[in-house]
Order: C-alpha cells, then structure tokens, then sequence
C-alpha cells in the first residue's frame, strides 16, 4: 500500500539566497529514486511536507511549475526548527518530501478568463509556480490577458527576480512590481500592493484573480477587488495554517469543517465567507 | 455535624451580598455536578446565579486556579488549602490582595472517589449527601452509607490547615485539623538508593497520559507557556517514553518547591490515579527541613526558593 | 442474518475458539480498570459499565512509530526512510461498547478520507473483528441514544453481543463477524424478539436525550458566532483529558526522535485544547485562547463531523468526559447551549 507518510528521498541540487536578509532560501531538490519524479505529479497551488531526519516536517508551498522537468523547488523562510536547520544544509545533502498535498489553484475552470495575480512578500511562491505554469506556450493560448502584481517591502525583499524581470519583457503578461517606499536606483513602482492593484486591475468581467500574501496585504486587497466589482466566486487565495500530517488526518489546521491541508489550501473568498476565520 | 444546605445558605448569602456591594464582580464557587460524586467550578456574576452555589464532600477542585492574571474585584469559595493557594498567589504577585475576598469554608476534608469505588464496586448511579460528614451512594437494588472519615482523599487524611485562616469570612466554625504529613514513607524512600527511588518514581508514573491535567489543575501552575510545551528549544520529547514523562513530573515538583499547599487538585484530576502528590512532597520535605516553610500560611512571606538571603544556607555547593 | 446463543456453560469455550489463531482482546478488570486486553478466556468481565478508556488505542496507539531515518547521506544509495508501519495481526475484540464502535467507525472515515489512507490504522482496523457488548444498564453519564447511537447499536461492529437469561447471545452484523460465529459453538437461536425488548428497554433507562435538532439546522456561523462560548469554556482548565478519552478525538502530533545513528518519526496523541496545537511559526495563534479551543473540539463533534459525515455526530455520548473531565464540563449541557437561540444561551 501506498504509505502518504513516506517521503520521496532528495538530494538538494543547488540552494539560492533569495532575499537580502538571507532568510529566504530556495531549494532545488532532485529526487533520488526513478519514478519518484512521476509519482510527485504536481499542479500549481499544491504543496509539499519537506523532511528533514530527525528535525521534522514543514509544509511548503510548490514554487516550481510542473512544465519544469528534473526538479522541485520550494522557498523557505527561517523561521522554526525545520527551516533553521534547512538552512545550515548544503548541495549534495540528502533529505525527503512527501506530496503533493492539498489542491491546485483551479486553473483548468479559470480556462478563457483573465486572470490577475497578486502576490506579497515571499507568499508569491506557489504563484511563480502559477505564472510559470501559465506561460507555457502549451497554456498560455487556453487564458486571456494575465496580471501580475507583486509587491514587498524593499527590493531586497522581492524573490525570484530572474524570473519576473523576464516575464516583465514579454508582451503577453502584465508585471508590476512594487515596494513599500522610494529607494535609489528602484526602476518599478512604489507603493502597497492594494493601491497598484486599484490603480491595474482589469475589469472583473470575465475575471479572476488569485491571491497570495500576508494576512495585511490580503485584508486591505480584498476590498479594492470587491469594490472593483469581482464577485467572491472569483477572489481565490491560499491559506496556512499549522499543519503535521498534511492528509486531513491530524486534526489541527481546519477552518471550521474544512482541513486547510486536504481540502484547501486553496479556497475561493465566496468559501471563506461561509467558515470562521481561524486561520 | 453542619448539614451542606446550612453551608449553602450561607455561601449563597455572602456571595450576594458581596455582589450586590460591588465587594466583588464575580465569585467563583462550587455548582452540583452533572454525575455523582462531581462538582464544577462556576463564576456567580449576577445575585440570581448565587443559587446554584453549593458545598459538597467532593468540593476537591482548587478554586484558586482561576485567580492568576484575573482582573478585577473576584471572591473565592475556598478550603483551607485552597486558601492557602490564593494567599502565596498573592505573594508571587499574579493577583492584587485588594482585589481578592476569601469566602472560606472550614473544611472537613474531601472524598477520593476512587476509596468510595473500592469500597462499593456496583455501578453507582446517584448520590445522596447531607452533612459534611457522610455519604449514601445508590444503585440497582443497593444503598449504601459511606462514612466520609473512610474515604478522604490522602491529602486531606494529613491536613492541619482545615480552617483557612487568611480568610475575610469564615462560613460557620472552626474545624479541627487532622494530624499534620509525617513524611514518614518519602522519609524512607529518600534513603533509598538512586537506583531504588527512580525504579519507584518510573513505576509511579507508568500510567500518566500526559494530558497535563495535573498541570492545568494546579494554581501553581500558572506559566504563560510551559516548559513541556516549549519548542525553541524543545526540552523534552512528547511521547509517553519513562524518561521524558519522569522529567515532566519531577521538574513540576520542583518547580513548586515550597510552593504546594497539597490541596490535592492534581491527584483528583488525574484520570489515571497517579499519586502526583508524591514529587511534591519529597519537595515540600526539603523546603520544611531546610527554610521551616509553609505556604501560604502569611501575606508578606515567599516561597524560599524565588528570594536570596546572603545567609543562604550553602552547604549543598560542593 | 440469525442470531447465535452461547450457553453459560459453554462461555470458556467460546473465548477459546475466539482466540484460535488470533489476538483475542476482553474486558479485563473492574471498574476504572477495566480494560480490553490480551488474558486468560475465563477472566473475562461481563458486568463492567464501560472500559477505563476508549478502544481507540488498539487501533491508533498514543505512541506510535512511523517510520526510522539514519542520517548518513555520504552512503552512495542512501536510504533515508525506512517504513516500519503494517506490522498489524488478525485480532479480535471482544467487549466494545456500542458508543465505542460507533466512535471507531467515525474515525475510521477520517483515516481513510476521501483522499488519502492512513496505512497505521488500516492495518489494523482491518485485521480486527469487532464484537460489541450491548448495554442492558446504562451509566448516569450515558446518551448514546440521544447522539443518534443505541446501546444495542451495530455501527462499527462484526457481532453484536448481549446477555441474555442463562448466555451470551450474539447478533452478527458483517459476513465477517458471522463466519467467525460459525467457528465457535454458539448455536442458531431466534433472539430478534428479545433484542428488540432488551433494546427498549435500556433506551428507556437512559431517559429521553436532548432533541440536538437545531444544532443540524443552525448555520455553522450562527453556532461558531454564538456568545455563549466564554461562559461555557470559563471553567475549562484546557487540559486533554476529554480529548484523550474521547472515542472519536483522532488528533495526533507527528515528533522526530533522534540519536546519534538515526532515529524514529512517531506520532502520539494530541489534544486541540493545547495552545501549542495551532500556534503558527510566526508566533499567530487562530485559536489563542481558550474559549476558541473549547469552542472547537464542541464544535467539531456536533457540527463539523456531521456536515462531513452525512449526519452522523461526532459524539457517541460514552459519557468519558463528562466523568473524567476534572470540572465536569458536560457536553450534553453545552449542547443544550448550542440548541438555544443566541439570547438565551448567553445565559
């Protein structure tokens, strides 16, 4: 039988300091046995258990895009045990992930709809995971017109800039990256993500927008959309909450009747409004 | 021999009373139980809910628990013991004197139910009880009288303190106290050998859960976050491992030294029957042999083990 | 299906034939003792009022270890995990509690949820037959009847036992249950009529529950919103004791422990009423206080199971937390508050 408690073994392929505090890391894991690569089949949105031997689990959000073969890639925040000692570790160190876990972002129903993107801080992981997804050229024909908003506090708290400076060149997706005040030498916008999102989000027609970021930045979010006119069944986020298990099994991450691991993490706000905010 | 419903009136009096003064905003007591031999905690905040105040042979749950951190004017239904609690609460600063009235009950000690389920092992399925001094358990086809002397809880068996002395009122007389803790077995167990004292303590502990109800029963037990529950580090494992379980109860004793007015809270919520009171009483031994100390017998005296005295006896250091 | 009889005389017997080849587990012990193990066929008890704690630990121990890691990685086809679950042996149980069956069968929807399947419980959930014992008495703390249970109730058994004048007569409830029956020497005997009598007549000794009614027709949010929940959880003194005797309360902690080779990934029991269970690694607590974590482990039972398990509570009413809680919070009192319109159970 299958045992969901059993993590794939890894072996980190390359690890990159994402943010200038050096608290963000990125992971690039490759699997060590054949075929593992195809069991962990993944879509935008899931997340994954990350192992450590004798440290623990966390649960973190799949950056990578499964159109992006040979690996995965998580970024992870210091922030307790698991994600301290993930940062002492080295290429080459061997450890396990256990997924994917809980549900995509529903991107085959948003198939024909614009879609705007909107991300805070280092909550943009599984929306990198998206967006690179989407400009697939084998995706991007099926969507409308894609925003992306994305904002932090300083520059040096942007991750992934690789990547959404070269989305930012091309023509079939929309950047705008801003941070929370004017510093030297800064070429994009300044600004809190909900002022640029009033300021470039498309008309709700047809619509929808996914949101990732942290609680602040969705509080205030939330209304600039539904003042625009997007309806509830249309403003689809991504919750956490303390998880173990990961499976729906261990009790400790629902939302009322709802397990943010299994049945999340992905819910539309039209859900939410209907479940307690315990998260 | 003062019948539970005299008790009550009076309780029920004081507590409107003091309501009704604005001497207190809430008074916290006792109320009937669900199932026999069991009362509940209740927090009396308008004159009316003064009605289901009670007293009861089975009044075991240390009242004082409530207190730490709590704001505003509060009255406390309390034994001797419990008394106690609140009085060293007051010591260690986690409630204002002024904001606190001890309602307290001369006590006649309380029931271990276990001793009343040994003694009637037929499933019992009511309870009668009218003094503080007897009790009358019914089932199918029996009824049996139980005399209170037979069936008190160990702690309450030693208790010279029945009286809480501290008290701003005492509901009726004066109670005798009862032959205070010889100490005689931790006594013994002490000369035991290391190895000989830890088979004992392993084997104490053998069933504990780990659900910590001891813990959360205790009103010393007010730390904001436990040291078994800290991650950063994390001191101890969280299975039911000898070892890790031994270290939680070894370390709640001692951080109670000099602290513990064996009030019993801890054993009477353990639903295993662990005897949870012995690490506290090893403590409590050392504390009286060494600083001549009981808690929460004055206002202004503290635990010796929270204050430093350059006279500090030191012959521990080697 | 027929009913069986097992005549007294012939009791050790059927122990006996139980046990061929099997872990037999019986009710050993009395009162707060009582407990299903693994002892001699002639020591059963068949007079206990229910066992100490629930039979859920046959399934889903308080500790339990996963899987073992070592931590060598310079070896050049490094294993990490080494899966040590599946270890699980034909057995049956004999002497669960109608309440407690039902709360097997509930959590055996959550271990194997309509995603993913709990391989530790599986395992033994499937290799167990389950013989319950109905209760004739019940306890002051009992209300199977009034959370949609019966203390003759079949949910989550193989064979339903009950006592009956001069034997043990046993109703199968699966094929499973009835092949083991045909093992034993029980013989064929019409009980449906005595059943049904004996049925009645213990629900009638429970007294007439709470109709829970409105809490199914409340909204989720009406409940969860309700003021009553301070007052309610004011007494609680947030230890796991309810959690930890409780049927149907599943949730578990998953803890590394290491040495200096390796080491093992176990999970133990953990109770919702600790602050630590939601804590998020930024220091945010959903549930910070306890009013939210009494809030919900009652809301879990009477609302959030039903609306995920087709009705069903997720309290059997065994009745263990209102005895072994320390302050006697009674669940059947704060679902009479949860029945209440808003005004009345601020109360």
């Amino acid at each position: 039988m299958n045992n969901p408690y059993l993590p794939y073994p890894v072996r980190i392929a390359e690890i990159r300091v994402e943010t200038e505090d050096k608290n963000l890391r990125t992971f690039k894991f490759e699997f060590l046995n054949p075929g593992d690569e195809e069991k962990f089949a993944y879509l935008p949105g899931q997340f994954a258990e990350l192992s450590v031997p004798g440290q623990g689990e966390i649960p973190i959000g799949i950056a990578s895009s499964p159109t992006e073969k040979g690996f995965v890639l998580f970024t992870v925040n210091r922030v307790g045990q698991v994600s301290s000692y993930m940062h002492n570790m080295k290429a080459g160190d061997i450890m396990g992930i256990r997924g994917p876990l809980g549900h995509p972002y529903p991107l085959e129903g948003l198939k024909g709809k614009n879609l705007v993107i909107i991300a805070g801080g280092f909550a943009v992981t599984t929306l990198r995971s998206t967006i690179t997804w989407l400009l697939e050229p084998s995706n991007r024909p099926n969507y409308g017109q894609i925003t992306f908003i994305y904002g932090a506090r300083t520059p040096g708290l942007l991750l992934y800039k690789e990547e959404w400076m070269a989305w930012e060149k091309r023509d079939d997706i929309n950047v705008y990256v801003t941070i929370d005040r004017e510093v030297p030498n800064w070429n994009y916008r300044v600004g809190f993500v909900p002022a640029v999102t009033k300021e470039v989000c498309p008309p709700p027609e047809n619509t929808a927008a996914l949101i990732c970021g942290p609680p602040i930045m969705i509080k205030f979010t939330q209304p600039v959309l539904e003042d625009a006119g997007y309806k509830p069944d249309n403003i689809i986020m991504s919750l956490e909450n303390r998880m173990k298990c990961g499976l729906g099994i261990c009790g400790r991450c629902n939302v009322g009747p709802e397990y943010v691991c299994k049945d999340g993490p992905v819910f539309t706000l039209a859900q939410l409004n209907r479940l307690p905010k315990e998260y | 021999m003062p019948a539970l419903s005299d008790i009550n009136s009076k309780i029920r009096e004081s507590a409107r009373k003091l309501l009704a003064d604005g001497r207190a905003e809430v008074v916290i007591g006792y109320r009937q139980g669900t199932v026999p031999m069991t009362t509940s905690p209740m927090f009396a905040r308008k004159p009316a809910e003064c009605d289901q105040l009670i007293w009861s042979n089975f009044a075991r749950i240390n009242l004082a628990n409530y207190l730490p951190g709590r704001p505003g004017k509060v009255a406390l239904v309390a034994k001797g013991c419990d008394a106690r609690s609140a009085v060293g609460q007051v010591t260690e600063n986690q409630i204002l004197k002024d904001n606190l009235y001890i309602i307290g009950v001369p006590c006649t000690g309380m029931i271990d139910t276990n001793l009343v389920l040994a003694k009637e092992t037929r499933p019992i399925k009511e309870l009668v009880e009218t003094t503080d001094e007897a009790i009358t358990v019914k089932g199918e086809g029996f009824s049996t009288e139980i005399n209170k002397a037979d069936v008190l809880r160990r702690n309450c068996q030693t208790c010279a303190n029945r009286t809480p002395k501290l008290a701003d009122e005492l509901i009726g007389p004066e109670t005798p106290g009862a032959n205070p803790d010889d100490f005689a077995d931790i006594k013994a167990l002490l000369n035991k050998t290391p190895d000989e004292r830890m088979a004992y303590f392993k084997d104490l502990i053998k069933d504990c859960l780990r659900c910590y109800a001891c813990r959360n029963a205790c009103p010393l037990c007010y730390c904001p976050i436990c040291f078994v529950d800290e991650t950063r580090p994390q001191w101890l494992g969280k299975s039911t491992d000898p070892m890790d379980t031994l270290t939680f109860h070894i370390l709640r004793g001692l951080h109670c030294s000099g602290r513990c007015t064996s009030c019993g809270a801890c054993e009477t919520a353990c639903p295993v029957n662990i005897k949870v009171r012995e690490f506290n009483r090893v403590t409590e031994l050392t504390v009286q042999n060494n600083w001549h100390y009981e808690a929460g017998q004055s206002w202004d005296q503290k635990p010796p083990l929270t204050m430093f005295q350059t006279d500090d006896q030191a012959d521990f250091i080697k | 299906m027929p009913e069986y009889l097992v005549k007294e005389s012939g009791l050790k017997e059927f122990f006996q034939s139980l046990a061929n080849g099997r872990h037999l587990l019986t009710p050993q012990g009395t009162g707060d003792k009582c407990k299903l193990e693994e002892a001699g066929p002639d020591k059963v008890n068949l007079d206990y009022s229910n066992t100490h704690m629930s039979p859920k630990s046959a399934f889903f121990p308080q500790s339990e270890n996963l899987m073992a890691f070592h931590n060598k990685s310079d070896k050049p086809n490094p294993f990490v995990y080494q899966d040590l679950g599946d270890k699980a042996q034909p057995t049956v149980i004999f002497g669960i509690r109608p309440c407690d069956a039902r709360g097997l069968s509930i959590s055996n929807r959550v271990f194997q949820n309509d995603r993913f399947t709990d391989p530790y419980w599986k395992g033994k959930y499937e290799q167990t037959i389950k013989i319950g014992l109905a209760c004739a008495s019940p306890s002051p703390q009992c209300f199977c009847a009034a959370m949609g249970g019966s203390p003759y109730g079949e949910l989550g058994l193989d064979v339903l036992a009950f006592k009956v004048e001069g034997g043990l007569g046993l109703k199968p409830v699966t094929a499973q249950g009835e092949e083991l029956i045909k093992q034993t020497n029980a013989a064929q005997e019409d009980l449906a009529q005595e059943i049904k009598k004996q049925e009645a007549k213990a629900i009638e000794a429970q007294g007439v529950g709470t109709d829970l009614k409105p809490i199914d027709d409340k909204d989720l949010m009406e409940l969860f919103q309700d003021p009553h929940w301070t007052a309610t959880a004011e007494n609680c003194l947030n230890c796991g004791v309810c959690t930890f005797f409780c049927p149907t309360c599943h949730c578990f902690d998953i803890q590394d422990e290491q040495s200096e080779q390796g080491g093992i990934r176990m999970r133990n029991w953990d109770t919702c009423m600790s602050w630590l269970f939601t804590v998020h690694g930024t220091g945010h607590n959903p549930r910070p206080s306890k009013t939210e974590r009494v809030r919900q482990r009652f809301m879990h039972k009477l609302k959030y199971i039903p609306l995920k398990q087709d009705g069903i509570r997720g309290c059997t009413g065994c009745g263990r937390c209102v005895v072994m809680c320390p302050v006697n919070i009674d669940i059947r009192e704060v679902a009479l508050k949860m029945c209440q319109p808003p005004a009345q159970s601020q109360a």
